[in-house]
C-alpha cells in the first residue's frame, strides 16, 4: 500500500544536491573548454508540443539547475556562482534571489554575462540544438528566437556553441536523491495503473476511467502528467491515442487498452506501462506475451555499466529470430523531460550506438515484441535503475499483458 | 513539393478539433485581411508559435504558411495528423524548419515581406511572452533559405482575430465558464479542515477532467487567512492538511472547445473576520461597475483609471485585474505586474470575452480580495458567464 501524499514526508532537494548538479555542469564545462554554460530563455511546452516528453522538456535545464520553472542561467566554469535570471513570482531554497527581467530576456542575459565577464568568453548554449542525452526530440532545440538573437547581438566579441550535452550528461547520471524521487514517482505510477485494472471493463465511460486514473495518482502527489491512453478492438488500425478525456468513447468487450502512465515527482517524470485485454487473451498471441516478458528480464541482465548501447540495441534487436518472433528496442532516459539516449521504432537509436551505460542513469525500458507475421506486438515496462549488477526495477510489477474478463 | 508522413512516424494524438469549416474559413479570412492592411505578403506560423497553429489549423501540433492574397495555405503537421479543416496537410516527423521554408519558397516567397506571428509578445495574445515563442534554431534555418525575404513581427495580425470571438467560439467559452465554476463547486464541497490537500487538488482537477475540459493546472493558496504573501501551489501540495482558519484563493481554469477560462472565488475554512467585510463590499461594487462600463468602443485607459481611483474614495485601493479568454495567454493583459499603460488606447469590442477579477484591497494591503470570472462584452456592457455568490465562501469547521 503507497502512502498518501500527505504522509509523505519530503522536504525537497537538498543545497548539497544541487551544488552537486552545479559541479557537475562545471566539470564537464571545463572539459569542453567553456568559459561559461548558458541556459537560455527557452520555448514553453504548451507552445512547443511535439510530444508529452518535448513539451515538458523544453525548459527542463532551467528546472534541473535552479527547480525553478522557468530561468537563464550563467554558470561560470570558475566555481563562481551563477547568475539567474527569471520571471516567476518568488524564488525557493536553491534560488531565494534571483534576477527580475529588465525589459527583455535578450538584454537581461547579455548583460548578465557581461557582469560575469563574458564579453570575449566561449560560452556554451544548452538546448541550441537536439542531445544525445536530453532535447532528442528537439530536432531544432528548444530555445527562444527573440531573445536568442537580441543576446547575440549584445554581445558580438563572444563565441556562442552548442554545449546541450555538458548538461545532459549531468542529468544522465541520477543522484540518490533523484533515485528516490523516480521511486516514489514509479510507485505511484503503478498505482495509477492498478486503478486502471480495478475500472476498466465494457460499458465503462473511456473518459471517466481517465480522470479516474489521473486523480489516484495527483492525490498521491504526482504532478499533472496526461496520461497517454490508446484504445480499440484488436486488428482494427493502429489504436487511436489521447492526452485527454475523452467525450462519447465507451470500452467494448474485446478492446485492448494501451498506455503510458507517467507520475512526477520532485520533477522527475517516472513511467511505467501496462497493456489490457478486456477478455481472454487468444492463445495465438501467448508466444509473443512470454517472449517479451522474457526478452525484458534478459535485457535488464544486460543493462550493465560500462558497455556501449550498440551491443545492447543488438541484442534486443535480434532477441525475437530464435524465438520466432520479432522484436524492436523501446526505451529512453527518464528524468526532467525529454530525456535519452531515445530508441524508438521509428528512431532506432543508431546515433547512440557508442553512448556509454552508466551506473545511475534510470530509463523506461519497455521492448516490443511481435508475431512473425505481425499481426500482434506487445510491449511491456517500466523504470529501471542501472546498477553494476544490472537494471533494477524501480517499482515491482509482473511483466505480461492483464486480462479483464 | 508536399511532405509525407515519414516511415515509422509515432502514433497520431487525438484532440478536440470541432469546429466547423464556416469557422476557420472567417477566421482565414480576417487573418489576411489584418496581413492585407500591414503590408504582409504572406502570415508565417512557425514551429514553436503552438498556439497560433492550433487557432488556426485545429491541430495539435503544426505550423502554416497564409498568403495574403487568398491562395491555400500551405500546413505542416505532426506525424499523420489531419483533420476536417485540414485534410491533407504536409507530414512531418521532427524535422520542421526544412518543410516550412520549402513551403516559403513553394508559395513564392523569395523577395516577399513574411510576417512572422509569435516573435514577440502581442497586444492581445501572447502577452506574458514578452519575447515572444518562436523556436530560434527552426526559424534561423528558414531565414537562411530566403535571404531575399524579409521577416517581420505580425503576432498582432493573428493575435486580433482572436480578440473577438465569434458565436461558434462563444458557445465553448459559456461552457468553458460553467466547466470552470463547477470546479469551484468541487472545491468548496471538498475542502474542510483536515483534508490531505493534495487530495483536494486531485478531487477539483478530476471534476473538470470529468465534465471533458483538457487539462489546465489548478492554483491555489492553503496558508491562514491574512498571511502575507501566502505560497501558491500549481501542483498538489506534499504532506499538507487543510487548517481551521485557512484562506484557499485558487485559480480554477478549464478549456473546452480550446477556451480557456478561469473562475475565482476564495475560501475561508471559518468565519469571516469583520474586517474583510468592507473589502469585499467595496471589491463588489468595482466588479459590478466594471461590467457596466465593459461597453464596445470604450479604451482600456478609461477602465483602468475607473478602477485605480474607485478605491481611494474609501481610503482603500483597487486594482485592475484583467486578461482574455480563449486559446491561451490571451490578452489584454493588466494586473500587478503587468500595468496597462500600452492599452490605453484599445478599445474594447463586442465579441471579446475577459476573465474579470479585480482586486481591492485595505490602503495598507493587508488584507486583499479578488474574485471574478469569464465575461463577454455585449452591446450592454459585460455579461458575466459564471453563477456564483459574490463574495467570500466560508465553511465552518463542521462542515
Amino acid at each position: 500500500m503507497i502512502e498518501g501524499a500527505v504522509d509523505f514526508d519530503w522536504q525537497g532537494y537538498s543545497l548539497a544536491e544541487r551544488d552537486w548538479r552545479w559541479q557537475r555542469v562545471r566539470d564537464n564545462a571545463a572539459k569542453a573548454g567553456i568559459d561559461c554554460m548558458l541556459v537560455p530563455l527557452c520555448v514553453d511546452g504548451r507552445n512547443l508540443h511535439l510530444s508529452l516528453e518535448q513539451a515538458r522538456g523544453t525548459r527542463s535545464d532551467s528546472r534541473f539547475l535552479t527547480q525553478l520553472e522557468n530561468a537563464a542561467v550563467i554558470l561560470p566554469t570558475d566555481r563562481r556562482p551563477p547568475i539567474i535570471i527569471s520571471d516567476q513570482e518568488r524564488g525557493n531554497d536553491w534560488v531565494p534571489e534571483f534576477r527580475p527581467i529588465d525589459g527583455s530576456w535578450g538584454k537581461s542575459m547579455a548583460q548578465a554575462l557581461i557582469d560575469a565577464g563574458m564579453e570575449r568568453g566561449r560560452i556554451g548554449v544548452s538546448g541550441n540544438r537536439r542531445g544525445f542525452y536530453t532535447h532528442g526530440r528537439a530536432f531544432h532545440g528548444v530555445v527562444n528566437h527573440s531573445s536568442y538573437v537580441d543576446m547575440l547581438k549584445r554581445l558580438p566579441n563572444a563565441t556562442f556553441e552548442n554545449a546541450t550535452e555538458v548538461i545532459g550528461h549531468a542529468r544522465y547520471v541520477k543522484s540518490e536523491e533523484q533515485i528516490a524521487c523516480l521511486r516514489r514517482g514509479a510507485a505511484v505510477a503503478a498505482a495509477g495503473i492498478e486503478k486502471m485494472i480495478e475500472l476498466a471493463k465494457p460499458g465503462m465511460d473511456e473518459g471517466i476511467l481517465y480522470t479516474e486514473v489521473m486523480r489516484r495518482m495527483v492525490s498521491l502527489g504526482s504532478e499533472y502528467y496526461p496520461m497517454a491512453f490508446y484504445s480499440g478492438l484488436h486488428g482494427d488500425a493502429r489504436l487511436p491515442r489521447f492526452e485527454d478525456p475523452t467525450e462519447g468513447r465507451v470500452l467494448k468487450s474485446g478492446y485492448r487498452l494501451a498506455n503510458e502512465v507517467d507520475a512526477v515527482f520532485g520533477g522527475l517524470i517516472a513511467q511505467e506501462q501496462q497493456p489490457i485485454l478486456l477478455g481472454p487473451i487468444p492463445d495465438t498471441w501467448k508466444p509473443a506475451i512470454d517472449a517479451q516478458r522474457d526478452l525484458y528480464y534478459a535485457a535488464l541482465e544486460r543493462l550493465t555499466p560500462g558497455s556501449a548501447f550498440g551491443d545492447f540495441m543488438d541484442f534486443v534487436n535480434s532477441f525475437g529470430e530464435k524465438r520466432g518472433v520479432k522484436s524492436l528496442l523501446l526505451m529512453h532516459g527518464r528524468g526532467y523531460g525529454d530525456d535519452g539516449p531515445l530508441f524508438t521504432p521509428q528512431n532506432r537509436g543508431d546515433r547512440n550506438r557508442d553512448v556509454q551505460i552508466e551506473n545511475g542513469a534510470v530509463f523506461i525500458v519497455k521492448p516490443i515484441v511481435k508475431s512473425a507475421d505481425e499481426s500482434f506486438d506487445t510491449s511491456w515496462g517500466g523504470c529501471v535503475l542501472v546498477t553494476d549488477k544490472g537494471g533494477e526495477p524501480l517499482v515491482r510489477r509482473t511483466p505480461g499483458m492483464v486480462s479483464i474478463t | 513539393m508536399p511532405w509525407k508522413t515519414p516511415p515509422g512516424a509515432g502514433a497520431t494524438v487525438h484532440i478536440w478539433s470541432g469546429y466547423s469549416l464556416a469557422e476557420r474559413d472567417r477566421r482565414w479570412r480576417a487573418v489576411r485581411e489584418n496581413a492585407a492592411k500591414s503590408g504582409f505578403d504572406c502570415i508565417l506560423v512557425p514551429l514553436g508559435n503552438g498556439v497560433d497553429g492550433r487557432y488556426l489549423t485545429q491541430l495539435r501540433c503544426s505550423a502554416m504558411v497564409l498568403p495574403t492574397d487568398g491562395r491555400a495555405p500551405i500546413i505542416i503537421a505532426d506525424r499523420r495528423s489531419s483533420n476536417e479543416w485540414s485534410p491533407e496537410p504536409w507530414q512531418t516527423g521532427r524535422e520542421w524548419a526544412e518543410p516550412m521554408g520549402e513551403a516559403l519558397l513553394d508559395l513564392g516567397m523569395e523577395r516577399s515581406r513574411i510576417g512572422v506571428a509569435g516573435l514577440k509578445r502581442g497586444r492581445v495574445t501572447h502577452c506574458h511572452s514578452i519575447d515572444g515563442v518562436v523556436n530560434h534554431t527552426a526559424l534561423a534555418q528558414v531565414m537562411s533559405r530566403l535571404p531575399n525575404a524579409t521577416f517581420e513581427d505580425a503576432t498582432d495580425v493573428v493575435g486580433f482575430v482572436r480578440y473577438v470571438k465569434s458565436e461558434e467560439e462563444i458557445a465553448f467559452v459559456r461552457r468553458s465558464a460553467e466547466v470552470a465554476a463547477a470546479g469551484v463547486d468541487a472545491l468548496i464541497e471538498y475542502a474542510h479542515p483536515g483534508v490531505d490537500a493534495a487530495m483536494l487538488y486531485a478531487d477539483v482537477t478530476a471534476r473538470l477532467l470529468e465534465l471533458r475540459s483538457e487539462y489546465y493546472p489548478l492554483t491555489l493558496t492553503l496558508d491562514p487567512i491574512g498571511a502575507p504573501r501566502p505560497r501558491r501551489y500549481a501542483n498538489p501540495p506534499l504532506g499538507k492538511r487543510l487548517a481551521n482558519n485557512a484562506m484557499i484563493v485558487s485559480e480554477v481554469s478549464a478549456i473546452l472547445g480550446a477556451q480557456l477560462t478561469q473562475v475565482t472565488q476564495p475560501v475561508v475554512l471559518g468565519r469571516l473576520p469583520a474586517e474583510w467585510q468592507p473589502v469585499i463590499e467595496l471589491q463588489i461594487e468595482i466588479y459590478q461597475e466594471g461590467l457596466a462600463r465593459m461597453r464596445p468602443g470604450t479604451a482600456f485607459g478609461g477602465l483602468i483609471d475607473f478602477v485605480h481611483g474607485f478605491g481611494t474614495q474609501r481610503n482603500m485601493k483597487a486594482l485592475m485585474q484583467l486578461h482574455g479568454c480563449g486559446y491561451g495567454d490571451d490578452g489584454p493583459l493588466v494586473g500587478a505586474n503587468f500595468d496597462g499603460d500600452q492599452l490605453r488606447e484599445l478599445c474594447i469590442e463586442k465579441g471579446n470575452a475577459f476573465v474579470w477579477k479585480p482586486t481591492a484591497m485595505t490602503a495598507d494591503e493587508r488584507i486583499k480580495f479578488c474574485w471574478g470570472g469569464p465575461v463577454l462584452v455585449t452591446d450592454k456592457g459585460g455579461e458575466g458567464l459564471f453563477t456564483r455568490t459574490h463574495g467570500m465562501a466560508s465553511i465552518s469547521p463542521s462542515g
